[in-house]
């Protein structure tokens, strides 16, 4: 269960939009990050919900990302974040 | 402005369609179509040997031995065994598993709360929740007003539900929506030396644990 | 502002959408039916017959329709995604969900629950 990422790279989330079942809210696409763990390797859910078995595993990761960086106007404290479990197809390197 | 649709369980009840069953057994009023659904779920389920009437029960009982107590037990260990705290911290299941505690597949990971940073649970796209230790998620948490917002504007919700953070502590949002369920270990309160892990467990609550709330004494 | 007016998001998928009011804090008891309703999916689930996943029935209610989506309560949206699951995994068929329901409803209206 190793994937491309180690914690403390910095990655991006794919900025794309495609139909079908997906667990990469909209609100982080696009957004810049840095890995704080690897969870793990799951069935990819975007191949379980229509009946396969996920197979290959995908490399879920903890991405934390400064709230500044994912709403331009956020109002807390710059040491705000927001951290989301994103699997590996959707990240690139930042 | 909330619109009216916002709310979980906020409907027309105006339209007979929408009539909440009721919760007395001998309550005349028509039941909805819902409840209808799921009555007939289960109906056909068993007839056509998909599930057997004990597997519905057991599913029954398994869901009425979740409670926010278990988590509370589990912080209150954790507050009182520091090798135990490491554990849950490393292995959430493994340490569940030393209370006895299945949390049916799903794989626990617990964030622990210092002074410098707070952490606080939702789920955007669904209401994932850590049910075995908290039970069944409360209406503010399946919310649209709770996923829409608290992502966003993590301090204004939090103090909407009196929880001020100061901002030299964190606020961290964790959205839990892949394969990983989060329980909240808040910070011990001060005045609470002494006390037994029963006597702590006992200030734990639910929402402490999701982190909208923090354990105070008494 | 909708999240559907955005191209690519299912209206599902909200974090962050403007709009958003007060949180009531007031929290319910779950009613019978609506434990029932968790027991069979779980029974369904991974933790027991394994004839359905949980990211089928997210799927589901992200295919119920919007409308539908924001009408139904919690409880209701899990019924609803489940039984639509149940019925394209061929486990039973529309007509006879609604057959039964109407027997159901008749028995209620008789016999009381």
């Amino acid at each position: 269960m190793t994937g491309s990422f180690t914690p403390g790279d910095r990655v991006r989330v794919i900025r794309a939009h495609p139909p079908g079942h997906r667990r990469t809210p909209y609100y982080i696409r696009g957004k810049e990050g840095v890995i704080e763990r690897i969870c793990g390797a799951f069935p990819n859910p975007e191949e379980l919900a229509y009946g396969f078995d996920g197979r290959p595993a995908k490399t879920l990761y903890r991405v934390r990302f400064r709230q500044k960086d994912v709403w331009p106007d956020y109002a807390g404290a710059e040491i705000d974040t927001v951290d989301v479990d994103i699997y590996e197809h959707w990240l690139n390197p930042a | 402005m909330a619109d009216d649709r916002d709310h979980d369980h906020d409907h027309d009840h105006a339209n007979p369609l929408h009539n909440h069953p009721p919760l007395q057994p001998d309550d005349e009023s028509p039941p909805g179509r819902h409840e209808v659904m799921t009555e007939a779920m289960r109906e056909l389920l068993v007839e056509k040997g998909v599930l057997s009437a004990d597997d519905i029960r057991a599913a029954l009982e398994n869901i009425d031995s979740w409670a926010p107590s278990k988590g509370a037990q589990i912080v209150a260990r954790a507050w009182t065994d520091d090798a135990f705290r490491k554990r849950l911290l490393a292995d959430g299941n493994a340490a569940l598993a030393e209370f006895g505690i299945d949390s049916g597949g799903a794989k626990v990971t617990v964030v622990e709360n210092t002074d410098r940073v707070h952490n606080v649970i939702v789920c955007t796209l669904c209401s994932c929740y850590p049910r075995a230790v908290l039970g069944l998620p409360p209406d503010w948490y399946r919310s649209k007003n709770y996923r829409r917002r608290v992502v966003v504007e993590p301090r204004a919700v939090l103090e909407e539900f009196g929880l001020r953070v100061p901002d030299d502590r964190a606020v961290r949002v964790h959205d839990s929506l892949a394969d990983l369920r989060y329980l909240v270990l808040p910070r011990r309160p001060e005045g609470t030396d002494g006390w037994t892990e029963e006597q702590l467990a006992g200030i734990v609550t639910r929402d402490c644990m999701v982190g909208v709330a923090e354990p105070r004494p008494e | 502002m909708a999240a559907s007016n955005d191209p690519g998001r299912g209206y599902h998928d909200i974090g962050g959408e403007p709009g958003g009011g007060p949180i009531d804090p007031h929290v319910t008891q779950a009613k019978p039916w609506e434990k029932l309703s968790v027991a069979i999916g779980n029974a369904l689930g991974k933790g027991g017959k394994k004839v359905i996943v949980t990211d089928e029935t997210r799927r589901s209610r992200e295919e119920m329709g919007e409308d539908l989506y924001n009408e139904l309560g919690y409880f209701e949206k899990g019924v609803e995604a489940t039984s639509r699951l149940l019925i394209e995994k061929g486990l039973f068929t529309r007509e006879e969900l609604e057959a039964r329901m109407a027997a159901i409803e008749q028995r209620i209206r008789e016999q009381g629950r």
